[in-house]
Order: structure tokens, then sequence, then C-alpha cells
């Protein structure tokens, strides 16, 4: 699903983000990328979304070059991907529906069947019942999961997550990680950022250990707690 | 939880991220994107005009400033289109005098103005007979007395001729020609006023032009300073719609409508003052006319005015706030 060859980013023309990172990850795959802050880890997850250009190297997604993605077909690419952000990115001025609908709307889904599809990611993480609330109503979890609802009512093949549990507590983040699981369950490749190690020992997937822009480990089934 | 190889079926796989647009248009089909496409356009019509209703004097403000940048076109080019009718009847008042020898009697004064009608370029010629342009000649100057003690009339016979093509060049080839015909004297024509006034009409219409041109990049940059301020207002949302996949296209429309709308409110307004303001000057421009013994029609758009001056400066916003959203949207990248 996804191939990384050689890529390195330099921001700036001089500092290096990123340095010869190679690997891939299979359809249907979870995987973590773990580091310190500042070790690359949104930066790896831009160049998927292709928010960034890598330097040098090759990504491919799905066996595509993304880099010689026309810009005009750079959108389209998008919707295929579900993103997660650490602040979920929620539109204040739009109620829990509307939010989710979102990436619908702009795929120009006929209304009738978006109302179906969003009901259906929110059922999904749990919030069905708060569908007419402002985002600044719902607690921090909820958010989440909003944010979660909104990356997958498009039902991407490719699930991104930067620091997604990055403000919960423990218990809120094993909920929202087991949430992930059920979409990788039914199929969606998913990879995750976080530098919660603990959380991610706990459950058992592939992780990706970067440091100071370089992968340091490709742990497949991360036994040992760092 | 799960092994990793129960993870890994890929029974319900989703579609492949394909970076082709391909994949999902050719699912979803022409017809459903034409009207997911017209859907939007309704929608994003609509929310825009909410938008500037939620902010009305703001609205407002911005189409005061749009309507006064077109106003001083609009009444420049008023102005001119009532010159214009002044200059068809000054058009129609443009005539050769052509003086005939004094030795010629009344009969073949007529023969000579049959033979200056049947020419090419004559609408019209009526003749003046000698005693008839002394008649004239004495009521124009109240000179009855003086002249009727002299004996013999010493005006010529005339034929007024009026031109069929008024333009300067024709009426003095015209003269020319007329001047070759047999018992013709003198043709006198008045080109130097009728030259001055084309340059004036000329002049007019350039300055005319020249504000409208102003003018209108001033719209421009109105519509464009207040939708920037817009897209700055929704950064966040254009982020956001642009990292979930949104196009240009989509990012804009609404900022567009937006745009469109301050111009169809500003050339509304503008359209109102100038009404309003054809109806506060017409007594006193009515009176003044009526004192030269002048009947003015007050100039106005008229329909089909009324309509290039909605439809432009719609069209105008539209631009304005293409030109704005287009400039920012380079500038916002998602974070
Ligand atoms: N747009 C940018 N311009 C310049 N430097 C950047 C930019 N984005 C990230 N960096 C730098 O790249 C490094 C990696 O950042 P990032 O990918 O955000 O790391 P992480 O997400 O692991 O904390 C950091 O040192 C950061 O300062
Ligand atoms: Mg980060």
């Amino acid at each position: 699903m996804i191939a990384f060859e050689h890529v390195g980013k330099r921001y700036g023309g001089r500092f290096e983000a990123l340095a010869d990172i190679n690997f891939s990850v299979q359809r249907g795959e979870m995987v973590f990328l773990t580091g310190h802050s500042g070790a690359g880890k949104s930066s790896l997850l831009r160049l998927i979304m292709r928010l960034e250009r890598p330097s040098r190297g090759r990504i491919l997604v799905a066996g595509y070059d993304i880099d010689r993605l026309h810009y005009s077909q750079v959108p389209f690419y998008r919707r295929q991907i579900g993103v997660v952000f650490q602040d979920h990115q929620l539109l204040s001025d739009r109620d829990v529906f509307s939010n989710v609908a979102l990436p619908l709307e702009i795929q120009g889904v006929e209304p009738h069947e978006a109302a179906r599809r969003v009901r259906a990611a929110l059922d999904k993480v749990g919030l069905l019942h708060r569908e007419k609330a402002l985002p600044i109503e719902l607690s921090g979890g909820e958010q989440q999961r909003i944010g979660i609802a909104r990356a997958v009512v498009n039902k991407p093949a490719l699930l991104l997550a930067d620091e997604p549990t990055g403000n919960l507590d423990p218990q809120l983040s094993a909920d929202i990680m087991r949430l992930f699981e059920d979409f990788n369950r039914i199929g969606t490749t998913v990879m995750i950022a976080s530098h919660d190690l603990a959380l991610i020992a706990r459950l058992r997937h592939r992780v990706l250990r970067l440091r100071e822009g370089r992968l340091i480990a490709d742990e497949h089934a991360a036994r040992e707690v760092v | 939880m799960t092994s990793g190889a129960s993870r890994r079926s890929e029974k319900r796989v989703p579609e492949a991220a394909a970076p082709r647009r391909g994949a999902r248009v050719q699912r979803t089909g022409l017809d459903s994107r034409v009207r997911a496409w017209s859907r939007h356009h309704r929608a994003m019509a609509r929310d825009s005009a909410f938008r500037l209703a939620r902010r009305p004097l703001g609205s407002l403000l911005t189409m005061v400033a749009i309507a006064i940048a077109l106003i001083l076109p609009c009444a420049l080019w008023l102005v001119m289109d009532s010159a214009k009718v002044l200059d068809t009847e000054l058009d129609e008042s443009a005539t050769l005098t052509v003086y005939l020898s004094a030795s010629l009697g009344e009969r073949q004064a007529m023969d000579i103005a049959e033979t200056l009608r049947a020419q090419p370029g004559v609408a019209g010629a009526r003749l003046v007979t000698a005693a008839e342009g002394m008649a004239e000649f004495q009521q124009a100057l109240g000179l009855e007395d003086a002249l009727s003690e002299l004996e013999e009339n010493p005006l010529p016979a005339s034929i007024i001729v009026s031109p069929r093509d008024v333009s300067p060049q024709a009426v003095n080839g015209l003269g020319e020609q007329l001047d070759e015909v047999e018992g013709v004297d003198e043709v006198r024509l008045d080109l130097a006023w009728l030259e001055r006034l084309n340059r004036l009409a000329e002049l007019g219409q350039r300055l005319t032009l020249a504000l409208g041109v102003l003018f209108g990049l001033g719209v421009l940059l109105i519509v464009g300073n207040t939708i920037r301020l817009a897209v700055e207002s929704r950064r966040q949302e254009i982020e956001v719609v642009t990292l979930i996949g949104a196009t240009h296209a989509f990012v804009r429309r609404p900022f567009l409508y937006s745009g469109a709308w301050y111009g169809l409110g500003g050339g509304m307004l503008a359209w109102a003052i100038l009404s309003l303001g054809r109806q506060w000057l017409a007594a006193p421009v009515q009176a003044l006319a009526q004192s030269y013994g002048a009947t003015f029609v007050m100039p106005s758009l008229g329909l089909e005015g009324s309509a290039i001056l909605l439809v432009s400066s719609t069209l105008l916003g539209w631009l304005g706030s293409w030109m704005a959203v287009s400039r920012h949207l380079k500038d916002i990248r998602p974070r």
C-alpha cells in the first residue's frame, strides 16, 4: 500500500527532517510510527498526504509514484485517504453531522446517501446521538471520535492519524486505539504517529521508530517496552 | 487482540487509493456529477448570500463603495448620451448654403435647385429666393427700416442643402462638388463648428472609457479586499477541506458567489442612486433648458443600460473575488 524508497525531506534546502527512509506497508496492515517530538513523524505523514513533496527518493501509494501526480489530481488522491489530527480540526461553526459530512459534500455525494453514510460513521464511533451538537459542546475524546468519523465516512483505503491521542487520558486513548483497530479489522490500512510508547507496546502492532529523521527500527511485533 | 493474519484479510478492502481521478468519477457517472456540481453551486449561492446578510452593515458598506465607484462613469456616460441627442439635432441642422450668381432669374434658380436635388450626396434642397432671403435677413437683424431704403435687393438667391452624410469629410466633399455646378457662385459650410463638436464628443467618449476602466478597477479592488478578509477569516475551513480533497474550484466557489452578490448589490445601489439623482436634477435642468427655448429629455439608463450596469457590476464582483481568492489560496497550505 505504501512504499518509501530512499526518501529524504529537507526544509528550506538545509534542514534535513527525514533522511533515507525505506519501508513498505502492506495493504490491510496497522502500523505505528513513533519517535520523540521532532523526529519527523508528522513530516512523514505529510509526505504520504502529498502536503509536502520529498526532496529525494520515491513514495509509492497503491503502486503509484505520488510525486508524479498532476496538481489537479491531488484532491482526488487525497479523497482516498482518511486523516485524523491531534487537534481533530473540526469546523467550529458546523454541527457534528455536517462536520462528518464534509468529505462527502466535497465529493458531491447525493445528500440522502450522504446522510446515511454519516449516520453509519457516527454510529461506528458511538456518537450518533450527538449529531446536532456543535464541536465545542463535546469533550476532547468525543471530538476526536468525530474527527475519526469524518476520516472514515468515505471508507478510505488508507487511514492516517497524527498523534490522535495526544491530548487524551490513557483510558480514552485506549478507546480511540480500539476504534482504529476496528477499522483495520475491516481491511483499512492504518498508520498512526504517536509517541505514547506504553500504549503502542500494549497494542502489539508493527512499529516504525524514527530518530532525528532516520528510521532506526522496524519492529514487526513489538514485545519489549522501551 | 487480533492476530496479524486475520487483520490481513483483504476480503473487504475498500477501493485502492488510486491516484487517478478516474476510479470514483467513472463509478458515479457524469450525470450525477453534473447534479452534484449544480447542487453545490446552488448551496454556495445561498450560503454566501446568508453570510452577507449575517453582517448587514459590513456588506452594505462594501456595496455602497462599489456603487460610488460605478456612479461616476455611469453619470458621465449618461451625460454623453444626452449630448448625443443634441448632436443628432445639430447633425440634422448641418446644412450647406449654396449662393447663386446674382444675375440669375427666379426660373433659373429653381432649375438649379432641381439639379442639386438630383445630386447623389444631397438629402434635400430648399430654394430661398432673393426676396425671401431679404425678408429673413431683415427679420433676424431687425433692420427693416434701414434695408427697405435700399432700392435694389443686394442679396443673391440661395439654396439650403442638407447632406445625406453629415461627417465633416463628406460635407466638405459635397461642398466642392456643388461648387462645380453651373450658376453656383459660392458654397458656405460651417465645418469648424461641426468638427469642434465631433472632437468634443470623442473627448467625452474617451473620458468615459478611461473613467470606466479606472473605476472598474476600483470595484475589483474593493471586492478583492473584502474577499481577502473573508478568505482570511475562513482560513481553517479552507485548510481542512483542502486536506480532505477539495479542489480549488470547490474552495473558490462560495467566495465567487460572495463577490458576485457584492457586485450585484453595488450595481443595484448605483442604479437606485442614479435614478434618484435623475429625479432630483430633472426640475432645474428642465427649467434651464426652457429658458434657452429648448426641450431637453433627461437621459436615463433605460432597460438596456440598466441590464448592462447590473451584469457588468456582478461580473466585476465575481472577477475581483476570483483574483483575490486565487492569490490567497496559494498562501494557504494546510499545516
Ligand atoms: N514546514 C516546516 N518547515 C521547516 N521545518 C519543519 C517544517 N515542518 C517540520 N519541520 C521540522 O522538521 C522536524 C521534524 O518535524 P515533525 O515532522 O513535525 O516531527 P514530529 O511530528 O515527529 O514531532 C522538526 O525539527 C521540525 O522543526
Ligand atoms: Mg508531529
